[in-house]
């Protein structure tokens, strides 16, 4: 049989650039193709520069229109009057939601997917999270362990770019890491009261896919300190499909990129046991379209790649395509955060910062490792945050008027400690996508369902972050302002994983340990989809290692005729 | 193509307007960035109490103030549109409240009845200071109130005059500094009485 191309993948993100990348600098001829517009890097970027007195709703953005057409994008700290055009338009891309869940789904469909509006921060995961499942078995264990990714971890930090300070660290092992960003006054003394204090825990700089050195030979200039990442960066100094990966695929020669058609199915061959190709409905003219390719790698995001595989049901897999298992589509996972302290930091009032700095520090874990010493739970939860300084908008909340007011507002105010919690979501059977039997979107395929809720381990674990938070933020002489041990809603990580698990066995996992699926062998899902487990860490590194390990594995297969 | 910037080609201390910057980073001619839409009717009157509320609340110093920088049509525009939820519908309305007919607070109606009750008359006949003694107690009222009684309408005015004003390009590049393009990190520099901060430090503005 001959194909159109050797390998398809579908989406454009984080890992479907990833994707395209190597499997074209392996000499592979690539379609990718992406559900939402295209966006160029640079001239795409429409509202990059502008200045507030440029924009009409002076960047907070139309609310009355962002009620009608975003009320779940809105919730997004990142959406605004400059990014919402790197957001979906809710009312065109709807989801339901099974009773009782609360779940904001946060989306960007478009070339470079959100890649484009990511947090940025890249973590590798270690034993302790590989090895969880194992542990206190709860979900499937995994089938790799640190070892197994180690190398990739490598080969995709020394691309991306992250900056970051090695520490040594178990539970966060160093990377290939660009120079570090620096903190500031108030996070040095804190990384110093606690490190005396509680020698486990760690304040460190955030590892961040953010150039401290620029790299001209891809085109890429190093960070500009403007901290607006997700309006989209001109100098490339951030990772993104635009800035990185697809440059990198457009090189080969071998890539083609095709736009505004949302992938409906894949075509899978019961004779064969293949998948052939993927058929997909172009969003704007709702025409069908085809292609085939010797390999599919799924890319589409979490849950839009289980869409797909629930969607490519057919005769032969009635449930489902690679579903023999029967657990496509469930233990999704995403992590329980909040604002576990907020605090004034007095004491810092001659100093200030001058620049953007576009991460902020983190306190990996350090409960639950070599002994199990988490109340109430037995994964771990980590903090990211970072010190700022208050600007005008305390003008807002306190009484005052006139020209001395005006003055006092003028300067900086007092600065301010944030801890943000995120701890491991825990696999669970019930927490699961499925296809909405009844209603559909508009280019006529079924809503996604997404039925979730956080446990009693999540909660244990964000009632103990709280307290600790609040202890530490105290004891460096902060006056605590707020903090909550209470989750937000599902989705609010925007880190939603699972629903294609990797294990051992085919009985009870989607996929094998090269994420390729144990009823297809020339199927691949490389995007969240395949975790199984959440670690507390951002996900992100380790998807788009997980994808170049794919692709090395799938290409030695096809060279051996063996796919 | 993509092509490299750097930090000299924008370089932070040529003074450079987004949109000429956009032009400049993307070798496309400066244009509109968005249409503005139009600005919905306010009365006469109310538009002036509401400039003089403006210039009461942020007045003129050394750099202009919040009326002189156009915050008061930036702030009938933003009630209409909900900023500051200012469109959502009020189940708690104390007597006499005005509303809109979708149920939300008529904020101008309102100020424009505060006003002259606080000036025990026509609050634009009075000399400025007056001006200026009738909002404080309507300002100190409004933060004075208890938690649990419905919010003075007063917040969400002030809330958007101080958007208003420090997204102005008076209130953001001279009130207080504004660099697209910082180029660098500086971690701790010592911090003078009198420094402006920067308008441009959007983490503090959406946390602080």
């Amino acid at each position: 049989m001959t194909h159109d191309f050797d390998a398809i993948v579908v989406g454009s993100g984080i890992t479907g650039g990833w994707a395209a990348k190597e499997l074209t600098e392996a000499g592979l001829k690539v379609l990718m193709i992406e559900r939402g517009r295209q966006i160029e890097h640079q001239s795409g970027y429409t509202r990059e520069m502008a200045a507030p007195w440029e924009l009409p709703f002076r960047g907070r953005g139309d609310q009355s229109n962002y009620d009608r057409a975003f009320p779940v994008q809105r919730l997004n700290r990142h959406f605004n009057e400059w990014t919402q055009d790197h957001f979906v338009n809710d009312r065109e891309n709807p989801y339901s939601t099974a009773d009782g869940t609360q779940f904001d789904w946060f989306r960007s469909y478009q070339l470079g997917g959100r890649s484009l509006t990511w947090g940025r921060q890249c973590y590798r995961w270690s034993d302790y999270d590989f090895g969880a499942n194992k542990r206190d078995g709860h979900g499937t264990d995994w089938p790799i362990r640190y070892a197994d990714l180690a190398p990739w971890y490598d080969h995709v930090e020394r691309f991306i770019g992250v900056s970051g300070a090695a520490e040594g660290l178990a539970q966060l092992p160093d990377g290939q890491f660009q120079p570090p960003m620096a903190m500031n006054a108030v996070e040095v003394a804190l990384r110093k009261h606690i490190g005396t204090h509680w020698p486990e825990r760690v304040v460190t700089i955030g590892r961040t896919a953010n150039l401290t050195e620029a790299k001209p030979d891809e085109g890429r200039a190093n960070c500009q300190y403007r901290s607006i990442c997700a309006r989209g960066c001109s100098f490339g100094a951030y990772f993104s499909t635009q800035s990185s990966t697809l440059p990198a695929a457009m090189k080969t020669g071998r890539l083609t990129v095709l736009t505004d058609k949302v992938v409906e199915r894949i075509d899978y061959d019961p004779v064969t046991r293949r998948v052939t190709g993927v058929r997909w409905v172009d969003t704007k003219t709702k025409q069908a379209g085809q292609a085939t390719a010797r390999m599919v790698f799924l890319n589409a995001g979490a849950f839009n790649s289980v869409h797909v595989l629930l969607n490519s049901a057919s005769e032969a897999m009635p449930n489902g395509l690679a579903n023999s298992s029967g657990v496509l589509g469930t233990h999704i996972m995403d992590h329980p955060n909040t604002v576990a302290a907020a605090a004034t930091m007095p004491g810092f009032e001659q100093h200030t910062m001058v620049g953007n700095r576009p991460t902020g520090v983190v306190i990996p874990r350090f409960r639950n490792m070599d002994k199990l010493d988490g109340i109430g739970h037995t994964r771990g939860f980590s903090y990211q945050g970072g010190a700022l300084q208050s600007n005008w908008t305390r003008g807002q909340r306190q009484p005052g008027l006139g020209a001395d007011n005006k003055n006092a507002i003028r300067s900086p105010g007092e600065w301010r400690m944030v801890l943000v919690v995120f701890a491991d979501s825990m696999p669970r059977a019930s927490n699961r996508l499925t296809l909405d039997r009844r209603r559909t979107d508009a280019n006529g395929l079924p809503l996604l369902n997404i039925a979730f809720a956080h446990g009693k381990e999540e909660h244990a674990a964000l009632a103990e972050a709280h307290a600790l938070a609040v202890e530490m933020l105290e004891s460096a002489g902060g006056k605590v302002l707020f903090g909550s041990d209470q989750p937000g809603h599902g989705g609010t990580a925007i880190h939603e994983m699972g629903g294609a698990r990797m294990g051992h066995d085919p009985a009870t996992s989607v996929l094998n340990k090269w994420s390729q699926a144990h009823d297809v062998r020339n199927l691949f899902v490389t995007d969240g989809a395949q975790m199984s487990s959440s670690a507390s860490q951002n996900p992100s590194l380790t998807y788009m290692a997980l994808t170049a390990r794919a692709v090395d594995h799938a290409v030695a297969l096809a060279r051996q005729n063996s796919l | 193509m993509s092509r490299i910037l750097s930090a000299g080609e924008a370089n932070r201390r040529d003074f450079l307007s987004g949109a000429a910057l956009l032009a400049l980073a993307l070798g496309l001619p400066a244009g509109a960035l968005a249409a503005t839409p139009a600005i919905p009717a306010a009365s006469p009157r109310q538009h002036q109490m509401l400039a003089a509320a403006s210039q009461i609340a942020i007045p003129r110093t050394d750099t202009p103030g919040a009326a002189d920088a156009g915050v008061p049509d930036f702030v009938v525009l933003a009630l209409d549109h909900g900023l500051e939820d200012a469109r959502r519908p009020v189940t708690n309305a104390p007597k006499g409240m005005p509303l809109r007919a979708d149920g939300s607070i008529d904020h101008l109606r309102w100020l424009e009845l505060a006003l002259d009750t606080a000036a025990g008359g026509d609050f634009l006949a009075l000399a400025a200071p007056r001006q200026a003694e009738a909002l404080a107690r309507i300002d100190t009222a409004a933060f004075a109130a208890p938690r649990d009684a419905p919010p003075s309408p007063w917040l969400t005015i002030k809330a958007l005059i101080y958007i208003g004003y420090y997204t102005s390009e008076a209130g953001g590049s001279q009130e207080l500094r504004y660099e697209l393009v910082p180029g660098q990190f500086e971690p701790d520099a010592p911090l003078h009485p009198g420094d402006r901060a920067f308008s441009s430090d959007w983490t503090a503005i959406d946390f602080g």
